[in-house]
C-alpha cells in the first residue's frame, strides 16, 4: 500500500545489527521493530511496502547480510505473509510488517493462518495511520486481532517497541500463533533512545516436517477454532503479568485513564499539563488483546469515572465495557469517557491538547485551549518565507505528462470518458496535480477493478469511454488478476500502466519490474507489456514527455472498442533519476517571445499545465523557471504556444 | 450603435459551443492552447483566462457588425441585396478538362487558385483536403500542381480556418489564400475587422474564394450513417444534383448510392439553421454550381481584388466564361433570400424577439430592410 511519503533514511546511519549490546541508540520506532526482530533471531523479513510501515522491512533489507537473514519485497501483503509463515512453518523466525489497509490484502491468508497456528514465533506489524497522513484511509486494524484469535501487542515507548517485539517471539512459539504488534505513525516515525540487547543469529536448521498430515491446515476448523480460543485464554494469564501494562497515579484517583500505545504519552502530557498527577491515574496497557482481566478490573475498581484514550477506533473501550459488563459487581458502577461519550473524536488522528480538553471537560477545570485563530496566524507568520502550493507532482514527474495527456485525449474524444483511479503517487490527479482526471480511488488494483464493472454497462445504455489507470508496482500487487476478469469478460476498458520504475511514494523500494531485490542484488525482471502481449491483448506503448504521441495513442485505444487495452506510460520517476544523473536539459524564457496573460497563452505553463518549477514574474508578466527545483524534462517547451520555454541540452 | 461586445473562451463556450451554434469554420482553432478544432468539434482542453478573445472576436456564431466586416473587405458597408455585394456575376468553368473531371462542377475554384499561386497572386492557399473516413480539414497548398488533390466538395462542415490560422505563421507563407464556405469568408472578414491586436497575420490573406453552402454536415453522425450505406474509404465524390432530384450522391469507383435528401437533412448542422449567407458575401469572388448547366459554375465577383484576378485568369486562358442566363441569376437571388428568410425566422424563434438575432449586430437600417424582406 503506498500513499503518503516516507522519511528519507539518511545514508550514513547507524547499522542496527552491528549495535553493541547495552549500548543506547537514537532509533526510529519502526527500527526498534527491526532491532528487536534481530535480538529474537528472526531469519526472514517480508513486506510490502505501505507507509508508515515500510522501513521496518527496509532497516531489515539493509543489513540482511550482516545479520545473515533473508529479506523481501513480496508483490503484496497476502504473498508476504504467506512467505513469511512458510518459514516459520519450516522453523525460522519471521517478520511481516504492512500498513492498516495492506493488512485487508493479506487478511484471507490471515485467518487461515489463525486457526492453523505457527511452529517458529511470526510476528505481524500493522502500522495504522491516524489521519490517514499517507493513507487513502483510516481504519484501525485492532479489531482484527479479536476478530481472528490473535494476541495483540501496543508498545508505547520506543523501548518497548524493540523490547515488544523480542519478546513476541516467545510468545508466538509459546501459544504457537501469529502475534500481531500495532503501530501508529508517531511510534513508527519518531526517534527515541532504545538501549539495545544481544542480537541473536538465526538458525540454520530449517525443516517442514508436519507432526500430523493436518498441523500446518486449518482443518478440521471448528476444532482449530477452538483451540485459538484456548490460545487466547492462555495468552490472556501471560499478559497478567507482562510488564508492558502498568499503572501510575495515585492510590485512590479520583480519574483513572485507561489506554495504550500513542495515547499513553498523550495522556501522560495532559495530565502534567493540568497538574492532575495527584488526582488522576492512568492504566498504560501494552497487550489490548486478550485483555489482563483481573489487571484490568483491579484498576477500574479503583475509580468511579474513567477515560479511555485510544487512536482511531473505540476497541480498548468497547473491550473495556464488555469486561466490566460481564461482572459489573466485580468493579462497582463506573461512568465511561471516551469515543461514545464524545470526549475523545471518533475520526483523525489524537494529540495532547485533545486529551487535555477532554480531562478538563470531564473535571470541570479551568483550561485555556489553544486559540482557533491559532493555525491562521502561524500560517500568516510562515507564509511570508514559503510559496503557496498544492500538494502535486514533482518537477519532471512523469506523471504530470501523462496526466496532461490523459486530460486532451478524453476532451478531445468528447466522449465523457473517465479515469477510474488506484493507488500511488498518480492518485495526486484526484486533485490539481492531475486535473481532476481520477475520479475513483479505493484500494490497490481496483482502477482496473471497477474498469471490469464500468466495461459492462453498455447494456444500460453506458457510453463513455473508461480508462482505468495503475503503477507499475501497482500492476503487480493487484492488477494482474482484474485485467485477466476483464479479459474473460470481454469488458471494455483502457488500462494505462504509468511505468515510472519505482515504488515511489514509498521510498522507492524496488519490485519485479526493476531487475533488483530488496537487499540490492540483480532479480530477473517482469517485463509489463510482454506479460499483457501473452493475456492476449492489444499493448501499446509510450513515453510519456511526447504528450502528442501518448494523446493520439490513447485516443485510438479509446475509439478501439475491443475489449481490455493496455498501454504501458513508460518513463523512470524523476527523483530515482535525479539521483544519478544530471537533469536532461537546462530550461529557459524567452521572455520576447513568452506571451504571459493575453490571448494566445493566457498563462498556460504556470497556471494550467502547473509544474512547480514554473513560475509567474508579474511584474514583467513574463513566465520564469524556478532552477533550483527545475528538473530538465523539458516537457513544458512542448506546451508553449509561442516556442517561448528554450530547452537547451544541459 | 457601439462595437459589439468582444468575450473570452469561456463565453464563447456558453454563447455559441453549448448553445449548438457552431458553425466548425475553425477560426478560433490553433489560436492558442485551449481551442482545437478534432473530430468535427470544437474542443475547449482547458479554461483561459482572457477576456477578450481572438476566439470570441473571430466567431461569426456571436455578435457581429456586418457593416464592419464588409468594410474591411470592401470599403463599403454590408449590402443586403438577395446575393450580396455584386461587382458582376458569370458562368464559368475552368479550361482544362482533366481540371473539370476532377472537380465538383466546372473547377473554376481549383483552376483559380491555380493560377493565383502561378502568377504570384498568393503564394499559397488553405483549402480542404478529406481522409478516407471523409472526415475534412485544411490543408495548406504551396505548388499549384497540387491544388487539384484537394479539389471536390466534401459536404461535412471542415474547420478549414484552424489550419489558416496555424500555416499564416510561418515565415515563408506571406500572401496567402483561403477557399470556403460562407460562415468561413464571413470569420475572415472578421478577422480583419477585429479591433484586438493582431497576432493572426490576417495581413498575409490576400485572396478569399467563397463557396456556395445551403448547409453542412455534422460529422460523427453523418459518417456514421453513411457507414452502413457504402464503404466510406472508397467514396471519390458527393453531390446534390439540382431539383427535383431530392437526393444525396456519394460515388465510389465504380458504383454510386443516392440517399433520399431528407434523410441527409437530418444530419445538418444546427448552426445552418441561423445562417443568413447562402452564396459567402464576404468573399472576394463566389462560386457554385450553374444550376441546369453540366459542368459550369456561377461565379460572382465581388472585390476588386477578385476581379482582377478573373479578368487575368480569363485573360491567360485559365477559365472559359459565358453569361448566366437569367433564369439562373433570379434563381440563385430566390434561394439565397430563401435562406436569408429561414434563418431569421429560425433565430427569431430560438431567440422569440426581434430585437434579438443571436449574433447579428446590425444598425437600424440594415436590420430593418433585412426584417422587412
Ligand atoms: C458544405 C458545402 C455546401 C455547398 N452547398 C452548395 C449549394 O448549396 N449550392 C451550390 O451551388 N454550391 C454549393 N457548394 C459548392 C459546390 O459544391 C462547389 O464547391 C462549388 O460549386 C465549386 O465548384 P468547383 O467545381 O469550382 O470546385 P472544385 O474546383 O472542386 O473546388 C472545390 C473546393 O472546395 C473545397 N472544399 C471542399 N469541401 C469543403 C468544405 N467542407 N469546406 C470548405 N471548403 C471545402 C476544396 O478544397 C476545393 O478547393 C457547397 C460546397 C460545400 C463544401
Amino acid at each position: 500500500m503506498s500513499f503518503g511519503s516516507t522519511a528519507e533514511r539518511t545514508i550514513d546511519m547507524a547499522n542496527i545489527a552491528t549495535f553493541e549490546k547495552g549500548t543506547s541508540q537514537l532509533l526510529m520506532g519502526n527500527e526498534a521493530i527491526a532491532r528487536g526482530a534481530l535480538e529474537a533471531g528472526i531469519g526472514f523479513a517480508a513486506a510490502y511496502p505501505g507507509t508508515p510501515s515500510s522501513e521496518i522491512i527496509g532497516s531489515l533489507a539493509e543489513v540482511a547480510k550482516d545479520a545473515g537473514i533473508y529479506v523481501e519485497w513480496s508483490i503484496n501483503e497476502k504473498v508476504a505473509l504467506e512467505a513469511a509463515a512458510a518459514a516459520a512453518f519450516a522453523g525460522v523466525r519471521s517478520i511481516v510488517a504492512m500498513k492498516q489497509n495492506g493488512l485487508s490484502v493479506a487478511l484471507d491468508y490471515l485467518m487461515g493462518l489463525a486457526l492453523t497456528g505457527t511452529r517458529a514465533g511470526i510476528v505481524l506489524v500493522t502500522c495504522d495511520d491516524p489521519g490517514a497522513l499517507s493513507s487513502t484511509e483510516e481504519e484501525d486494524s485492532r479489531i482484527v486481532a479479536k476478530w481472528a484469535c490473535l494476541p495483540l501487542l501496543e508498545p508505547g515507548t520506543f523501548q518497548e517497541e524493540k523490547d515488544m517485539t523480542r519478546w513476541a517471539y516467545d510468545l508466538s512459539e509459546e501459544l504457537k500463533s501469529v502475534v500481531l504488534i500495532r503501530g501508529v505513525t508517531r511510534t513508527s516515525h519518531a526517534r527515541g533512545d532504545v538501549e539495545v540487547g544481544e542480537r541473536v543469529p538465526p538458525l540454520r536448521q530449517a525443516k517442514f516436517e508436519p507432526s500430523n498430515p493436518l498441523e500446518f491446515t486449518s482443518l478440521p476448523a471448528p476444532f482449530k477454532h477452538l483451540a485459538a480460543n484456548q490460545k487466547i485464554d492462555k495468552a490472556r494469564e501471560i499478559f497478567e503479568s507482562s510488564p508492558f501494562n502498568w499503572y501510575q497515579g495515585p492510590d485512590k484517583p479520583d480519574l483513572l485513564i485507561v489506554t495504550c500505545g500513542s495515547g499513553w504519552f498523550y495522556s501522560l502530557e495532559a495530565v502534567t499539563a493540568l497538574e492532575l498527577e495527584k488526582s488522576v491515574g492512568i492504566l498504560k496497557l501494552g497487550t489490548t488483546w486478550p485483555l489482563p482481566e483481573k489487571l484490568v478490573r483491579e484498576h477500574l475498581s479503583l475509580a468511579e469515572e474513567v477515560l479511555v484514550v485510544e487512536e482511531i477506533d473505540p476497541f480498548l473501550e468497547g473491550n473495556l465495557k464488555e469486561l466490566v459488563g460481564e461482572d459489573p459487581s466485580a468493579v462497582g458502577p463506573i461512568k465511561f469517557y471516551g469515543k461514545r461519550s464524545g470526549h475523545i473524536p471518533v475520526a483523525g488522528e489524537i494529540n495532547p491538547d485533545i486529551v487535555t480538553a477532554a480531562l478538563a471537560r470531564i473535571l470541570d477545570i479551568e483550561h485555556r485551549p489553544v486559540q482557533p485563530q491559532y493555525s491562521q496566524k502561524a500560517l500568516a507568520l510562515t507564509s511570508q518565507f514559503t510559496h503557496g502550493r498544492m500538494v502535486g507532482f514533482c518537477a519532471g514527474c512523469p506523471h504530470r505528462a501523462t496526466f496532461w495527456s490523459i486530460k486532451n485525449a478524453i476532451k478531445l474524444d468528447g466522449r465523457n470518458g473517465f479515469v477510474s483511479g488506484d493507488i500511488g503517487c498518480y492518485s495526486m490527479a484526484v486533485g490539481p496535480a492531475g486535473y481532476w482526471q481520477i475520479k475513483t480511488m479505493q484500494s490497490m488494483g481496483s482502477g482496473t477493478g471497477m474498469a471490469c464493472g464500468f466495461g459492462k454497462l453498455a447494456e444500460f445504455g453506458f457510453t463513455q469511454p473508461v480508462i482505468a489507470v495503475c503503477g507499475d508496482s501497482t500492476f503487480y500487487h493487484a492488477t494482474i488478476p482484474a485485467i485477466i476478469s476483464g479479459i474473460y469478460n470481454r469488458a471494455n476498458f483502457t488500462l494505462l500502466v504509468l511505468d515510472n520504475s519505482a515504488t515511489a511514494m514509498t521510498g522507492f523500494q524496488p519490485h519485479p519490474g526493476t531487475g533488483r531485490s530488496a537487499m540490492g542484488e540483480p532479480a530477473p525482471t517482469v517485463d509489463i507489456p510482454t506479460l499483457c502481449r501473452a493475456l492476449g491483448v492489444r499493448v501499446e506503448e509510450t513515453d510519456p514527455f511526447d504528450l502528442t504521441g501518448t494523446t493520439d495513442k490513447l485516443l485510438d485505444l479509446m475509439r478501439d472498442d475491443g475489449g481490455v487495452r493496455v498501454m504501458v506510460v513508460k518513463r523512470e520517476c524523476a527523483l530515482v533519476r535525479a539521483r544519478r544523473e544530471k537533469p536532461a536539459y537546462k530550461m529557459r524564457i524567452d521572455v520576447e517571445r513568452c506571451l504571459g496573460e493575453s490571448c494566445g497563452c493566457s498563462r498556460l505553463c504556470s497556471r494550467v499545465f502547473q509544474c512547480p518549477a514554473l513560475m509567474w514574474d508579474a511584474e514583467k508578466g513574463v513566465a520564469a523557471i524556478d532552477s533550483v527545483l527545475c528538473a530538465g524534462c523539458g516537457v513544458c517547451a512542448d506546451i508553449c504556444p509561442s516556442g517561448a520555454i528554450i530547452r537547451e541540452t544541459a | 450603435m457601439s462595437p459589439p461586445e468582444i468575450k473570452g473562451n469561456l463565453q464563447l463556450r456558453a454563447d455559441v459551443i453549448d448553445r449548438g451554434l457552431c458553425a466548425l469554420c475553425g477560426a478560433c482553432a490553433g489560436i492558442c492552447p485551449y481551442l482545437v478544432a478534432h473530430r468535427g468539434r470544437i474542443v475547449a482542453l482547458d479554461d483561459c483566462a482572457v477576456e477578450r478573445g481572438r476566439c470570441y472576436a473571430f466567431c461569426p456564431r456571436v455578435a457581429t457588425d456586418l457593416d464592419a466586416a464588409s468594410n474591411a473587405v470592401f470599403g463599403a458597408p454590408f449590402d443586403t441585396a438577395p446575393i450580396g455585394r455584386v461587382a458582376q456575376v458569370l458562368m464559368t468553368r475552368a479550361a482544362r478538362e482533366n481540371v473539370r473531371s476532377s472537380a465538383q462542377y466546372g473547377g473554376t475554384v481549383s483552376a483559380i487558385v491555380a493560377f493565383a499561386i502561378e502568377r504570384g497572386f498568393i503564394d499559397s492557399a488553405v483549402l480542404t483536403k478529406s481522409d478516407a473516413s471523409v472526415l475534412p480539414a485544411g490543408v495548406l497548398v504551396r505548388d499549384p500542381d497540387d491544388v487539384l488533390s484537394h479539389a471536390r466538395s466534401n459536404y461535412v462542415a471542415a474547420p478549414t480556418l484552424a489550419a489558416f490560422n496555424r500555416e499564416a505563421r510561418r515565415e515563408e507563407v506571406r500572401r496567402v489564400g483561403v477557399v470556403g464556405t460562407p460562415c468561413q469568408a464571413l470569420a475572415l472578414a472578421k478577422m480583419r475587422a477585429s479591433p484586438l491586436e493582431n497576432r493572426n497575420n490576417v495581413e498575409k490573406l490576400s485572396l478569399v474564394v467563397g463557396l456556395f453552402c445551403t448547409w453542412a454536415l455534422d460529422l460523427d453522425s453523418f459518417t456514421r450513417f453513411l457507414a452502413e450505406k457504402t464503404p466510406l474509404d472508397r467514396i471519390s465524390k458527393f453531390d446534390i444534383p439540382p431539383p427535383p432530384a431530392n437526393v444525396f450522391q456519394a460515388f465510389s469507383d465504380s458504383t454510386s448510392v443516392s440517399i433520399p435528401l431528407d434523410e441527409v437533412r437530418r444530419f445538418i448542422r444546427p448552426s445552418c439553421n441561423v445562417c443568413l449567407d447562402m452564396t459567402a458575401e464576404f468573399a472576394d469572388v463566389s462560386v457554385g454550381a450553374a444550376e441546369g448547366v453540366e459542368g459550369w459554375n456561377t461565379l460572382i465577383v465581388r472585390s476588386e481584388r477578385g476581379r482582377e484576378l478573373v479578368d487575368a485568369a480569363r485573360a491567360a486562358g485559365v477559365i472559359e466564361t459565358d453569361a448566366l442566363p437569367d433564369e439562373n441569376l433570379n434563381h440563385l437571388k430566390g434561394a439565397s433570400l430563401g435562406k436569408r428568410r429561414r434563418a431569421l425566422a429560425n433565430i427569431r424563434q430560438t431567440t422569440g424577439s426581434d430585437d434579438d438575432l443571436l449574433y447579428l449586430e446590425l444598425c437600424a437600417e440594415t436590420r430593418s430592410r433585412l426584417l422587412a424582406e
